[in-house]
């Protein structure tokens, strides 16, 4: 096999990692979130949440690494709108989900102490939950890892 | 390097199997994750967990099972008219979708039965037979994005 099969492979798999792991993530939330659970409930879920994180960062590592050496490799231009707009989406998916990942992070331990003083439910962590400002950094920070994936298809302006 | 002279029509089909490629993979990961934690701790939440895994399973997974399929016959409908000198690598595909398929219904009814029966011996199947399926689409992704021998 040539580098470049190589190099697509580990490129794919960063893709899977990183989008799998969104799926994992958004699976999780959404059942945290449609109906009014216990807290040890939502800490449950949220425990399990974590399993996606590593996913999620090694995604973000072999995407861009491994694109930027594919950008190279087959002779592209790193000014090309399509790689631009691509690399700009992925900082911008980086930066909303880093955001989220510390959010998160407060929701889960708040339902671990909630559960563990009671496991009464709380006013306080389903207004956290279903916070608008959060699920929209949430779920746009997903959506535009979708859309780097439209556009690696795509290839716009090639 | 088929990527760099794809025809634009074969994009929608080949984004759509990708689409339905990764899906698959988190609701397959999602289902191991909710029937390995439904193995442990008390009945209901066990019970609770097993639900949830059913439900993961019928409708993201089964969804994204057929999208991604679907699609890969699209695209090789495209690619191969007629099936005439498809290259190894897509016979990958159908080697691991197919009984992946049959995987995938086992998975659900067994999910199903286990979310119902606090107690069914069969519940302990339902995330090793997930990840069973992760590896065999860890095989098939290699097959397609590698394409080795091409």
């Amino acid at each position: 096999m040539s580098l470049y099969q190589w190099l697509l492979f580990f490129h794919v798999t960063g893709a899977f990692f990183l989008i799998g792991g969104i799926v994992i993530a958004g699976i999780l939330n959404i059942a945290a979130i449609a109906k009014d659970r216990r807290p040890s409930e939502i800490a449950a879920l949220y425990g399990l949440i974590r399993f996606a994180v590593p996913l999620i960062g090694a995604g973000l590592l072999l995407t861009l690494a491994i694109g930027l050496w594919l950008v190279n490799e087959v002779g592209y231009g790193y000014g090309e709108t399509w790689i631009v707009t691509a690399i700009a989406l992925w900082v911008l998916a980086s930066a909303l989900g880093n955001i989220d990942g510390k959010y998160q992070r407060q929701t889960g331990e708040l339902a671990r102490r909630l559960a563990a003083e009671g496991d009464a439910p709380s006013s306080e962590l389903r207004a956290r939950l279903r916070n608008p400002s959060a699920l929209a950094i949430s779920y746009g920070s997903g959506l535009m890892a979708f859309a780097v994936l439209g556009i690696m298809i795509w290839k716009p302006g090639v | 390097m088929l990527a760099l002279v794809r025809p634009e029509s074969w994009n929608l089909p080949l984004f759509f199997h990708v689409l339905g490629a990764t899906l698959t993979f988190g609701a397959t990961a999602t289902v191991a994750l909710l029937g390995f934690a439904g193995l442990r701790g008390d009945p209901d939440r066990a019970g609770w967990l097993r639900g949830l895994a059913f439900w993961v399973g019928f409708t993201v997974l089964v969804p994204a099972f057929i999208m991604m399929r679907g699609a890969a016959l699209w695209i090789v409908d495209k690619e191969y008219p007629g099936g005439h000198h498809e290259p190894g690598w897509v016979g990958v595909g159908f080697i691991v979708t197919e009984p992946g398929a049959l995987l995938v219904i086992v998975m659900v009814v067994l999910s199903l039965l286990a979310a119902r029966r606090p107690h069914f011996r069969g519940a302990v199947a339902v995330p090793w037979l997930a990840s069973i399926l992760l590896v065999a689409l860890g095989i098939a992704w290699f097959a397609m994005s590698a394409k080795p021998g091409s």
